[in-house]
């Protein structure tokens, strides 16, 4: 009987303790907690909370003196069930989960050890007030936009995960040292506790802008490298240009010829076909230099430099227009620049599937509104009303943010609607922006 | 009568336009007038301002340039006060027309500024320009008129499947067949300005009536246009209730 109710106790407390990771992972990931996305955790939580409580019950009737290792197994189980309903049910790959819930385990287990010095019923309100304060406060520090960019990191995530899953460890060796504190240290053991969870914060954080300020830079870098294909492009002009005033010498010559001998006729098609050649020739290198110079902002301008690079050199042939400048793009520049990427990554395998591949990008920026219209060659194959679905993807599970992942960004930004359309051969894709301020 | 307004800063393509469709329009004894003809946008609008709010056809020059103004700017304008009005773009640039232009301001058609055949192309135009009248007057749709910031954007209604609300808040999708259309919206709303049309089938879902192919009443959804709606206890009665007063 006395074991059903301890049993019962730990699996109380192991769930609490899983809301509180919750709470964090919610913050942590940038996200908004949404009733689709709970109902799809709460299953695989409350069955690791189970497995928790149990794991901790049997080592203590087991092994009851080894207090480190009993507390070490418990958190490691914690760790790798986490980590793995985290993975399925965000999508996200194996070392992404296992960073984000070392990071959520830092918080939660600074908040259970400093809860620890209430141990009654408050201490669960209390605990429930502070995990909401805290994770709100995170959210008001912008701190899972980023961990986000941390996330994306390719190479890098190794040792992140390393360098998290030493935090966490720490965090954790703090909170079994707890029970060896004398009450008078108590107090110095919180605000040890409180600076430890502080610093570290600001670690991440820090991380992140160096992240952030380095792809800046590579996008600058981009920019400059592409610029030279556009210079190149701006230089073809210059040529065409020139042979043009070449021709056009000989071609006045000829008409004045003609308007002696008064052949008014000839004198007409000859002026046409000149007005057509300059046209032919110069007339599409003018306008595309043209368009890609109005997109100002640079993570921008790196991308679409690279897609439309990428697209021609697999025979996709593109289009660009941007008819204003575009100086902002009302929300976060990297999550416009993932969404921006997704579209013209499924835009270029869908128009890859038709005999006449090619794409459309329309930008325009105008009176606080910055629309975006992705349309491409469609084979008609599939069944759009499905595609945004979780994780669908035409070419399997698991290949690509998706347009799922897509929704997920948009769905932070109340200010950006996105609409599709599917027809006659053409898929196109639309993103508004409102109260876009440069 | 159909009110044609010209607006173009060369004065001699102006006249040539001009000059053609007036032909044409004598030719076919159509109900259409040039009503203005101006070479930058002050008296166009103006002249719109004064004729009031009726359907007109607009040719107006890409390359305008005319302090703020220019040719998008002026479509934008003319929309905003004829927003159903029809819109022909004139270009010097052929191939270079931009799809801006068609897709932000639903541009009807394009002619290029050819030396040979811009009266032909003028008069091909405004054939088209009047056959969709027919159309339209012989078949008015009803529409629903969505605002996305500063562009119109009209569904028809038959063409509508169902709307449904989307994961942001305020935000609702309708479906057609062939699109997907996110906009900011509630449902209730919707619900009370489309009428019987539509039926509140799940707090989510406003489906159109004639396109529910079937219905799982045990599992809680039906079919509107091949796609899945969801179907709650409240909109299993509303439907039965319909379905009732149908027969």
């Amino acid at each position: 009987m006395d074991l059903l109710l301890t049993l019962l106790w730990t699996i109380v407390d192991s769930l609490i303790g899983h809301g509180y990771l919750l709470t964090y992972l919610f913050a942590i990931l940038d996200e908004r907690p949404g009733r689709k996305r709970l109902g799809r955790i709460l299953p695989p939580l409350a069955a690791s909370s189970l497995v928790n409580a149990v794991v901790i019950l049997v080592s203590y009737l087991t092994i009851p003196d080894l207090l480190v290792l009993r507390s070490s197994l418990s958190s490691a189980a914690v760790l790798a069930m986490c980590t793995a309903w985290v993975r399925w049910a965000w999508r996200v790959n194996l070392r992404q989960a296992f960073a984000a819930v070392c990071m959520a385990g830092v918080f939660q287990v600074a908040l259970s050890a400093l809860l620890q010095a209430f141990y009654n019923l408050y201490s669960y309100l209390l605990g429930a007030a502070a995990a909401f304060l805290t994770a709100e406060l995170l959210w008001r520090l912008r701190f899972g936009r980023s961990f986000r960019l941390l996330l994306e990191e390719g190479e890098g995530l190794g040792r992140l995960c390393l360098l998290l899953f030493g935090l966490e460890a720490s965090m954790e060796a703090l909170s079994v040292l707890r029970w060896g504190v004398q009450t008078a240290y108590v107090p110095a053991y919180s605000i040890l506790t409180v600076v430890l969870t502080v610093l570290m914060t600001a670690l991440v954080l820090h991380l992140a802008r160096q992240v952030e300020s380095g792809r800046l830079l590579q996008a600058q870098q981009d920019v400059i490298a592409q610029q030279k294909l556009y210079e190149r492009d701006l230089e073809a002009i210059e040529r065409e240009v020139r042979s043009f005033r070449h021709d056009y010498k000989n071609l006045a010559a000829g008409l004045a010829g003609q308007v002696s001998a008064g052949e008014s006729e000839a004198l007409h098609r000859a002026l046409a076909s000149l007005d057509a050649n300059f046209d032919r020739r110069l007339g599409e290198k003018i306008r595309s230099a043209a368009q890609i110079g109005n997109v100002r902002v640079p993570q921008v301008r790196s991308l679409l430099l690279t897609k439309l690079t990428d697209m021609e050199a697999q025979g996709v042939s593109c289009r660009l227009e941007v008819l204003y400048p575009v100086e902002a793009v009302g929300m976060d520049v990297w999550d416009f620049v993932r969404c921006l990427g997704v579209l013209l990554d499924n835009a270029a395998e869908a128009a890859k599937e038709t005999a006449e591949p090619w794409v459309e990008i329309i930008l325009l920026a105008q009176g606080g509104t910055l629309s975006l219209r992705v349309a491409n060659a469609w084979s008609g194959a599939g069944d759009p009303g499905r595609f945004w679905e979780e994780g669908f993807s035409t070419k399997g599970p698991g290949r690509g943010l998706g347009l799922g992942g897509y929704q997920r960004i948009l769905a932070g930004w109340p200010n950006a609607v996105s609409s599709a359309g599917w027809e006659d051969g053409t898929f196109c894709q639309e993103l508004t922006i409102s109260e876009v301020r440069p | 009568m159909i009110g044609i307004y010209l607006c173009d800063d060369d004065r001699a393509v102006r006249r040539r336009i001009q000059e053609a469709l007036e032909r044409k329009i004598f030719v076919e004894d159509w109900d259409m007038e040039v009503v203005c003809s101006a070479d930058s946008p002050g008296p166009l609008l103006e002249a719109l301002a004064e004729r009031g709010p009726r359907r007109g056809v607009y040719f107006l020059d890409v390359e305008l340039q005319d302090g703020d103004w220019d040719g998008f700017r002026l479509g934008q304008e003319i929309r905003r006060l004829d927003p159903h009005g029809t819109l022909v773009y004139i270009t010097a640039y052929g191939e270079l027309a931009c799809r801006t232009f068609q897709y932000h301001l639903e541009a009807f058609d394009y002619i290029v500024k050819d030396p040979e055949g811009l009266e032909e192309a003028v008069c091909r135009c405004l054939e088209a320009v009047h056959a969709r009248f027919q159309v339209e007057r012989r078949d008015p749709e009803e529409v629903l008129t969505l605002r996305e910031g500063d562009r119109v954007r009209h569904i028809p209604l038959k063409e509508i499947l169902f709307f449904e609300t989307a994961p942001a808040p305020h935000h609702v999708l309708l479906h057609t067949a062939g699109s997907r259309v996110d906009f900011v919206g509630s449902l209730s709303e919707l619900e009370k300005r489309l009428g019987e049309r539509f039926l509140r089938v799940h707090r989510a879902y406003l489906a159109a009536v004639d396109k529910i192919e079937s219905v799982d009443l045990k599992g809680g959804r039906l079919l509107v246009g091949g796609r899945t709606c969801l179907l709650s206890r409240a909109g299993r009665t509303a439907l039965k209730k319909r379905a009732g007063a149908g027969c």
